[in-house]
């Protein structure tokens, strides 16, 4: 991933670095992808089964559960899913900078200076306010995306929204899955209102 | 500088037009060596985009013969010609009188350039950008037009059109020093002058930025638009991000609902041994009719055996997609498929926190997730 900066060395110079960069849709909708989300949120899901085996299972912890899969797939290259990843933890921002350090291996280029826009508002000359107010907002959804420049965000956004898709779907699909068996097996069934239950939330 | 000179002394009736366009030559090959900067899309010195260091290399390497040829432009063709021989990518045409040779000779670099810079394709992107798609021409032909046609059309290696080009840019070249008309070109995303029209901001480097800036901008719009699905009608900025967050509360609503299902559906389910079936059963295009039955008849099997999950870090994918390859393949057959897999009781999978990559909750495991992550990336 490094990008060597020596001049006339032709083939693929660029190609290294962008290599991360894969456009989101053709990330995330690849079967691996999903293959590997699958696996990974069963085996969370699991986890906070056996760790809460004393309580009851809240939403929240699988939702957490969820979603550190999705960042766990996503291979923290991203700052959503090292937001989401390290957002309990203390030490928060020194794991991100440093995660930030593993994904940043291409040398800053000299000509940041008059490119990159850092600021968190994008471009007010160009854009109006309610553009950047979409954008402030957009910010704040995207968890780990605070102060960041447009580009960056639309990026992130994208990203995160792919990944989104893919989680919304694969716990669909396992949330169906295990309704149907809770109906099919009548004889684990506590009750027939826990049955109804499921229903409820099928609908 | 000693180029304006030598080529204000050579201009002759003829070769008034040649000569503006080397004076345009000249003037961007001293903005752009002083100022550094990459100007995007500069197609006439594109190894800059792949890199300003390779283009100052490039420079460097040829600054001198740079020099000897805008001067040999001047006095006769043929040295001219001989001077651009001695390039390596520098094969002009005896015919000197005409515009065809020194674009021969911008082609050539082009071209040259373009063997540099192919691979990358990423011709009118400024280096410092952060990940455009250039580099995926094939992968992206609906990302913004702009850029995979830049692309497209160096390898082509379409001399002529940037004949054509350049001709067209030495005609209305007169006429707008300034670059915002040729801006205006450039954002109709023609495919010939949008490129083209670089260089007449060359020595603009700061309208050259904002408009990089606006095209990494716009091209990540692009993108986000065809991912949030009825966005591609919207118009306006702020409409379309009006959808896209939209999109993205919704999703996260949803989540946040099957998450409340998947917590109502949990305590009644023994989860461990499920979780194969529904892998085998989400990697199909959907539940099939049968496959209630299968379920019923793994519930009955938990009983008859104890499904022990092997303790394999996460990492390792793709052992676990060949088990679930394994798993799809042979699910009917309710004995085999599980005697692929050792499973540990779930009880045990608490034991070991620090390979659990979920407990966020203590420090202690933070860091062997973190150090996990390092590993895998």
């Amino acid at each position: 991933m490094i990008s060597s900066p020596c001049s006339t060395s032709a083939a693929g110079r660029k190609k290294p670095r962008t290599y991360f960069r894969s456009p989101p849709e053709s990330k995330w909708r690849s079967g691996s992808q999903q293959l590997i989300y699958r696996r990974r949120l069963f085996d969370a899901l699991r986890v906070a089964r056996s760790g809460g085996g004393r309580s009851a299972i809240s939403s929240r912890d699988i939702k957490n559960a969820a979603d550190s899969a999705l960042a766990l797939t996503a291979q923290a290259q991203t700052r959503w899913s090292r937001a989401l990843l390290f957002g309990c933890c203390s030490r928060r921002k020194v794991l991100l900078k440093a995660a930030g350090k593993i994904r940043r291996r291409r040398p800053p280029r000299p000509a940041r200076k008059f490119g990159g826009n850092a600021s968190p508002e994008p471009n007010p000359m160009l854009k109006g306010k309610k553009v950047t107010d979409r954008l402030c907002v957009l910010s704040r959804i995207v968890p780990g995306c605070q102060k960041l420049s447009a580009p960056c965000l639309l990026e992130e956004a994208a990203d995160y929204v792919a990944a989104l898709e893919l989680q919304v779907k694969t716990m669909r699909a396992l949330a169906d899955a295990l309704c149907a068996s809770s109906l099919s097996s009548p004889s684990r069934e506590s009750a027939p209102s826990t049955a109804g239950d499921c229903d409820e939330f099928a609908s | 500088m000693a180029l304006s000179s030598g080529a204000g002394s050579g201009n002759s009736g003829t070769y008034t037009p040649e000569i503006t366009e080397t004076l345009r030559f000249e003037e961007e090959i001293q903005s752009l060596m002083g100022v550094n900067l990459i100007p995007p899309g500069f197609e006439c010195s594109p190894p800059v985009n792949a890199g300003s260091s390779s283009f100052t290399a490039l420079l460097g390497l040829q600054p001198n013969q740079a020099v000897e040829l805008l001067h040999e432009l001047d006095p006769a063709p043929s040295p001219a010609i001989a001077a651009g021989a001695s390039f390596r990518p520098f094969g002009c045409s005896p015919t000197f009188p005409s515009n065809a040779p020194l674009i021969e000779r911008a082609t050539r670099l082009s071209v040259f350039a373009t063997a540099d810079g192919s691979p990358e394709g990423s011709s009118a992107i400024p280096s410092n950008s952060e990940g455009d798609h250039s580099p995926y021409p094939k992968s992206e032909p609906p990302d913004s037009d702009s850029k995979p046609r830049r692309p497209a059309k160096r390898k082509e290696a379409d001399k002529s059109s940037k004949a054509k080009s350049l001709t067209k840019k030495g005609k209305c070249f007169p006429g707008d020093d300034d670059g915002d008309s040729l801006a205006n070109l450039d954002a109709d995303k023609l495919p010939y002058v949008h490129v083209r029209a670089r260089r007449g901001q060359a020595t603009d480097s700061h309208s050259l930025a904002e408009r990089a800036r606006r095209e990494k901008i716009n091209a990540r719009m692009k993108l986000l638009q065809e991912l949030v699905p009825g966005c591609s009608k919207i118009s306006g900025t702020a409409l379309v991000l009006d959808e896209i967050i939209n999109h993205v509360q919704s999703l996260q609503r949803q989540v946040e609902i099957l998450s409340m299902r998947l917590a109502a559906v949990n305590p009644r389910i023994d989860f461990t041994g499920l979780d194969n079936l529904f892998t085998a059963e989400c990697g199909r295009a959907g539940p099939g009719p049968g496959w209630t039955d299968g379920v019923i008849r793994r519930n009955q099997q938990q009983h008859h055996h104890h499904h022990y999950e092997h303790q394999q870090p996460i990492w390792h994918v793709d052992h676990q997609q060949q088990q679930q390859q394994q798993e799809t393949a042979g699910w009917e057959r309710d004995e085999t498929p599980l005697h692929h897999h050792v499973f540990i009781s779930g009880s045990s999978s608490g034991s070991p926190p620090g390979t659990s990559l979920f407990g966020c909750d203590s420090a202690a495991s933070a860091l062997p997730l973190s150090s996990q992550l390092k590993s895998e990336i």
